[in-house]
């Protein structure tokens, strides 16, 4: 019902890192997933919106591999590749930052962004690696280096506990963490949702870096000012399918709100 | 951002807590309020309120009192270094007694059988880990609460221990067995072992000092530096001169250290340590980074089997008989967990470590020596230790970090 509207983007639009096309998903009697199209290029935001229930998180695990698509393509630089696990999305260097961020608040910054690659220094071969002693200094100088580069100037120290950070710090370690890994595409589930504004202001500035370092981001929320603000493009989801894609600059929260809510088709009868 | 303004009183306490000497303040502060209480103030109370009294007899802190001290309680704190492990993990063991119990018996029965005491001791080893790891699995993979499985253990390890020692005690005269508690290292090379020691750990701590400088990371400050070095050295020379000042420093407690210490350093500086940190923290933060919690469950319920079989090994070797009441039927299981906990280990994962265990075993054992000495009744043992344990719990659960109320 939808797939034409994507031309409302058409060709001007930057060529795409991840591609999936037509992807289809059901829980049982319940079709989450309509022949959903998505892309996102590098050094780009893609906003990803709908109401609740319109299939966001769904495609979002999909592309991370945490559910196996019941049908369609994903394409790397127009390559054809497979998902259909955690670990083959992370080989593609596609990360996810759930919205419960899974930080171990009992360790500290350097350990969560290390945490399951944890470096162990050389000269102990006859020891098995995971009894190897680790290597807590390089542990904290990679984790310098990751918290330089998202540019989070609030954090005090690498060897601070989570448990101790505030909710726009934690959210900047999580996307820290998912950046170390060798990725190209981001994808932030709901980043801002629990944050207050100098918070929020913290990790908008974090999906800002990521863009200028030519990662692709995907960014799921419902907040249309940090939308506004973020993103490059907007594609909208309802019902488990594709509705359009918007060029942010070409667009108005209006009109994205009245897409998510009533569908394109609807919107433009009530605009006329 | 930068300042923290709030200081109340348990958030301080929360700080406080985090810094690695931090956690061992709480349980040191135990320790020494039970020492000052038996130690000073009973015997200058008894000596003050009974003229006939010709001096005052300090029985509590005589090295020979402190000295036994540290030898009862060894089994505790070998086994709560074991209940520390699981308790890390967010699991409890409640067959850790029951576990000592059996590989006590079985170890009893072997040098019985002619079997030589070091071979018998590896076999028990072995069994320990075995018995301990079954439960793992258990839990891991069929997932039974670890509660419900180590509660079955310790009823079903009870039992077994019965049927391997139907009189329900057994002598142990094998030599090498006993020569565990019986061994006592010379005063001198004592205090040249607690000297290396303290230099060790003073040249580790100035080599990453000079390390973290030369990688441009922050510095410890010196006073944090010397500080920990001072501490440490303060605490091993006064085991050791008290020690020696009775007898010498048995091997018994250096095992025990040497057992302590590999444990402290798998759980605090491998990858395996800190992906048992990182379950007990937060197991699907573990679960997504591609950890196998399932199998570190398996491995740590493992590592609590191996130090119970060896804490029977120490309890054979220092009663020289296994009992029942001894291990299995008696309160080793309760002091032992009372021990990591009181230690400052969190019942809720992800927080402790097993120095403190050997230090909480400390505060168990010198509140029944205590109270033993001051003429208590049994009954009153069980109430003060009840008060202690209750009151290590209610400190976890104040210096919890507030996010984590919720759990």
């Amino acid at each position: 019902m939808s797939l034409e509207n994507n031309q409302q983007v058409g060709p001007s639009a930057p060529p795409p890192h991840l591609r999936v096309a037509g992807i289809e998903k059901r829980f049982g009697g319940v079709h989450a997933l309509k022949g959903v199209d998505f892309e996102v290029a590098r050094g780009e935001v893609m906003a990803l919106v709908g109401d609740n229930g319109a299939g966001k998180s769904t495609l979002m695990k999909v592309l991370a591999g945490a559910l196996v698509s019941d049908g369609g393509a994903f394409f790397i630089d127009e390559e054809p590749v497979v998902i259909s696990n955690p670990h083959d999305a992370g080989a593609l260097g596609i990360q996810i930052v759930y919205q419960d961020l899974a930080l171990c608040e009992n360790l500290d910054v350097a350990a969560n962004l290390s945490l399951g690659a944890e470096p162990v220094k050389s000269g102990w071969p006859f020891l098995p690696r995971f009894l190897r002693p680790l290597d807590d200094l390089e542990m904290e100088v990679r984790a310098k280096a990751a918290i330089d580069r998202l540019q989070v100037r609030t954090l005090r120290s690498v060897r601070a506990k989570v448990g101790g950070l505030s909710g726009g710090q934690r959210q900047a370690i999580a996307i820290a963490r998912a950046v170390g890994a060798e990725c190209s595409v981001v994808m932030l589930d709901e980043p801002t949702a629990a944050l207050g504004v100098a918070q929020t202001r913290q990790v908008l500035d974090v999906v800002k870096r990521l863009r200028d370092t030519g990662h692709a981001v995907v960014y799921i929320s419902h907040n249309m000012r940090d939308i506004f603000e973020v993103s490059d493009r907007i594609c909208v989801l309802r019902h488990g399918a594709n509705v359009a894609t918007w060029k942010t600059s070409e667009t108005t929260a209006d009109e994205i709100v009245v897409a998510m809510t009533a569908g394109l088709d609807s919107g433009t009868n009530n605009a006329a | 951002m930068q300042l923290d303004t709030s200081f109340s009183p348990i958030d301080r306490l929360r700080r406080m807590r985090e810094t690695r000497l931090g956690s061992f303040v709480p349980v040191l502060l135990a320790l020494a309020s039970i020492w000052v209480y038996f130690g000073l103030a009973l015997p200058l109370w008894d000596f003050w309120s009974d003229p006939d009294a010709g001096s005052i007899r300090f029985i509590f802190l005589s090295p020979r009192n402190i000295y036994n001290l540290f030898m009862q309680s060894a089994v505790i704190a070998t086994l709560a270094v074991g209940i520390t492990v699981v308790l890390l993990l967010g699991e409890i063991d409640l067959s850790a007694a029951a576990t000592a119990g059996v590989c006590a018996a079985l170890l009893g029965v072997l040098v019985l059988a002619g079997i030589p005491g070091w071979a018998a001791c590896l076999i028990v080893m072995a069994v320990g880990v075995i018995m301990g790891a079954a439960q793992g699995l258990l839990i891991a993979y069929v997932g039974i609460p670890s509660f419900v499985v180590t509660l079955a253990g310790l009823l079903g390890y009870q039992g077994l221990m019965q049927k391997i020692l139907p009189t329900g005690n057994l002598n142990i005269g094998d030599p090498f067995v006993r020569a565990i508690a019986r061994i006592l290292i010379p005063d001198l090379w004592g205090l040249v072992m607690a000297g290396l020691l303290v230099l060790a750990i003073a040249a580790l701590a100035l080599r990453r000092q000079a390390e973290r400088k030369a990688r441009g990371l922050e510095l410890d400050t010196n006073a944090t530096l010397w500080g920990q070095v001072a501490f440490f050295a303060i605490i091993v020379f006064a085991a050791v001169l008290t020690m020696n000042a009775y007898r010498s420093v048995p091997l018994l407690i250096i095992l025990l250290t040497g057992v302590t210490a590999i444990v402290g350093w798998v759980s605090t500086s491998t990858p395996f340590g800190r992906s048992i940190f990182a379950v007990g923290g937060n197991a699907e933060s573990a679960r997504r980074v591609g950890m196998n919690v399932r199998r570190i469950r398996v491995v740590a319920f493992g590592i609590v089997g191996l130090l119970a079989a060896i804490g029977g090994i120490f309890g054979a070797s220092r009663y020289g008989s296994v009992s029942y009441t001894a291990f299995a039927g008696g309160s080793l299981l309760l002091e032992s967990i009372g021990a990591a906990v009181i230690g400052g280990t969190s019942l809720f994962g992800g927080r402790g470590s097993v120095w403190n265990a050997i230090l909480g075993a400390l505060v168990i054992g010198s509140l029944g020596n205590g109270l033993d000495l001051s003429g208590a009744s049994a009954a009153d043992k069980l109430m003060f230790s009840g008060a202690i344990l209750l009151l290590a719990v209610a400190i976890d659960a104040l210096s919890r970090p507030a996010g984590n109320g919720a759990r």
